[in-house]
């Protein structure tokens, strides 16, 4: 039934029979001064043996991970903390001792099947399949890690406090990424949306008094449903690909340009080298010429005598020659070329 | 006589604690209690601790004192825009009123059956007054405040208090999340291709700036080399000029029989006439 105990976190507790007050009372009375007349002696120190066997299993130790929560008669009445403890015996009073330190972990959207590596899970699709705020779809899975902030509260609040937290973690992380869109959710805004769901959980667990202190909210595995993951990848190599073009075109550039320099340079190069031959030619002609002029303007008659003589004494040795009479010019010309045959052998040059 | 008294005592002792102990019944921190007197509702236990009763004619009937758990399965819900989604709710309440509650619920399996209808018909109200987008991404919230306010007031007969009633998962139902599905994959698609577009607009204007400074620079290169060439033009002819200008006549006489030494090359046929100034000695030595 809901209503009773479900002995989930409550070690120690549980219900007791009808409690036995009066019996302490009833031997109190007895010890009280009458117990060594009226009872035989024997009786007496059995009873006190009883009485301090019992009184004995008051005793308990809190350990260093733990908080004691002392109920009187089902009653909350103090907690202790770490050491050596009494209580009144049960059913007087009775313990629980719950972990304090120990932080729980819930994962939500996947469950671990195996920790071994390679470490199994298992997707649990439903829990993890949520609306984001442009109406797409992501696959999210997290895990919230929490541990007891007040012992008596988490205690005695709330029912079934692993399924209270899980519950409202599944809600906050919804409504927050309900509140994102889809490509904030897949790259920059989980720390972000992380912060806001610890956050918003913190308070709906605060509003349950459910003594339960959020440590942390954590996203795994974030990425889009199955069902589109291949366009998501396809974007993504389309996003490679538009740097691969670049990169190769800015190759192509690297290529081209230097080596347009260079021929340029080149150019530059050869008409400077050029402009340097041609004055130094005209320079070099000049001086000479000015060199000839002077030898010629002394004698300049005789001088220009000698120098054409030796020029055509050069050019006519070297080529071939058919000198005609003046006389016979006339006739002769129309039989030129006289030798075809000598012509044929030496191509124009 | 000493014996037959105590054992008197002793029988009398353990008849007077067992009616004691018949008669004290324990409320732990968790519960709260009811008494009945032969079914009458007498007296309500709301603090944990140790009571009394009639033993034989009154009995204890114990409820939760804690926050309790109602989880509703998921239902088909229609938007203002005419969308279906499927909200999953949680619950969370408490018995604020044992004998109300016992009145008229009776115990916590009826009042689930009763919270179903009433946080039910609260989401429905609420839910068909919101287009699909707002209650995925805006009035979540809200929503989840009115229902529990709502619920609130209706459980208040059965002597529930409704603390917080939230959407666990709004989700689209399976047909619906196909159509999501292939909108996300056209979307994506067209942002890959504007990416590889993008990524040809780019290469291509790379490479046509390259070819530009290219062909810009050769061109360049070409003028300047040509002002440099005619530069050197420029200074020879002067050179020349101002060389030869000095006598022109001995310049003619001069280059020409240079023309001659170079223009007039080996092999060259060449028909002269006797009359010609070089043989003028040939014909009559005068």
């Amino acid at each position: 039934m809901p209503w009773e105990y479900n002995g989930d976190d409550n070690r120690g507790g549980g219900s007791q029979p009808p409690d036995l007050e009066d019996i302490i009372k009833k031997l109190k009375q007895k010890f009280g001064g009458k117990f060594p007349t009226k009872l035989p002696g024997g009786i007496g120190i059995v009873l006190l043996l009883i009485l301090i066997g019992w009184l004995a299993t008051g005793f308990y130790i809190v350990g260093p991970d733990e908080q004691g929560v002392v109920q009187r008669f089902g009653k909350v009445v103090y907690t202790t903390t770490s050491g050596p403890h009494w209580h009144m015996p049960t059913p007087v009073e009775t313990v629980i001792k719950p972990r304090v330190t120990q932080v729980k972990r819930l994962e939500i959207g996947f469950r671990t099947i195996s920790q071994a590596a390679p470490a199994r899970y298992q997707k649990i699709p439903h829990e993890s399949l949520m609306l984001t705020g442009d109406e797409n779809i992501v696959d999210a899975q997290f895990i919230v890690q929490y541990r007891i902030k007040d012992p008596v509260n988490y205690l005695f609040k709330v029912v079934d406090q692993g399924k209270t937290v899980h519950d409202a973690a599944e809600a906050s992380m919804r409504e927050i990424i309900g509140k994102s869109v889809i490509d904030e959710v897949l790259t920059g805004g989980k720390f972000k949306i992380q912060q806001e769901v610890k956050a918003l959980l913190q308070e709906i667990l605060d509003r349950y008094e459910a003594g339960i202190v959020v440590v942390a909210v954590q996203l795994q595995d974030v990425h889009p449903p199955k069902a589109v993951i291949e366009a998501f990848k396809d974007v993504a190599s389309a996003k490679e690909n538009k740097i691969k073009l670049i990169n190769e075109s800015q190759g192509y550039q690297n290529d081209i340009l230097p080596k347009a320099k260079g021929k340029a340079t080149e150019m530059i190069n050869q008409a400077m080298a050029s402009k340097s031959e041609m004055i130094n030619i005209a320079q070099g002609d000049a001086a000479r010429f000015l060199s000839n002029l002077r030898g010629y303007q002394q004698a300049p008659s005789v001088t220009r005598k000698r120098m054409y003589l030796e020029t055509m004494e050069k050019v006519l040795a070297k080529v071939d020659k058919i000198i005609i009479d003046q006389k016979v010019k006339q006739n002769l010309l129309p039989l030129l070329p006289i030798d075809p045959l000598r012509l044929k052998e030496r191509p124009a040059r | 006589m000493k014996n037959m008294s105590m054992r008197l005592i002793v029988i009398a002792g353990v008849i007077i604690i067992m009616v004691i102990l018949s008669t004290l019944f324990q409320v732990d921190q968790r519960q709260q209690a009811l008494i009945l007197q032969l079914g009458k509702p007498v007296r309500v236990i709301t603090e944990p601790g140790l009571n009394f009763k009639v033993p034989l004619l009154q009995q204890v009937i114990f409820f939760d004192r804690r926050l309790l758990v109602y989880d509703a399965a998921p239902a088909e819900i229609v938007t203002s825009d005419k969308k279906n989604l499927v909200v999953d709710n949680y619950a969370k309440w408490r018995i604020v009123d044992p004998l109300k509650f016992y009145q008229t619920v009776k115990n916590v399996a009826g009042a689930q059956s009763r919270l179903d209808d009433i946080i039910y018909s609260e989401f429905r109200v609420e839910l068909g007054k919101e287009t699909l987008n707002d209650i995925v991404a805006k009035v979540r919230t809200k929503i989840m405040k009115t229902v529990t306010m709502n619920s609130n007031e209706a459980a208040a007969d059965y002597g529930i208090e409704v603390v917080d009633v939230r959407v666990k998962r709004a989700d689209l139902p399976v047909e619906n999340e196909r159509h999501v599905f292939s909108r996300m994959q056209a979307e994506r698609q067209r942002q890959a291709k504007k990416y590889r577009s993008e990524g040809e607009e780019e290469a291509i204007k790379i490479r046509s700036k390259a070819e530009k400074e290219r062909t810009i620079l050769l061109a360049e290169a070409y003028r300047k080399s040509q002002e440099v060439r005619g530069e050197g033009e420029q200074k020879a002819i002067a050179i020349y000029a101002k060389a030869f200008q000095q006598d022109e006549d001995f310049y003619n006489f001069f280059r020409s029989l240079q023309a001659y030494k170079k223009a007039l090359a080996d092999k060259s046929t060449l028909v002269l006439g006797s009359g010609n100034e070089f043989f003028r000695f040939m014909n009559k030595a005068d």
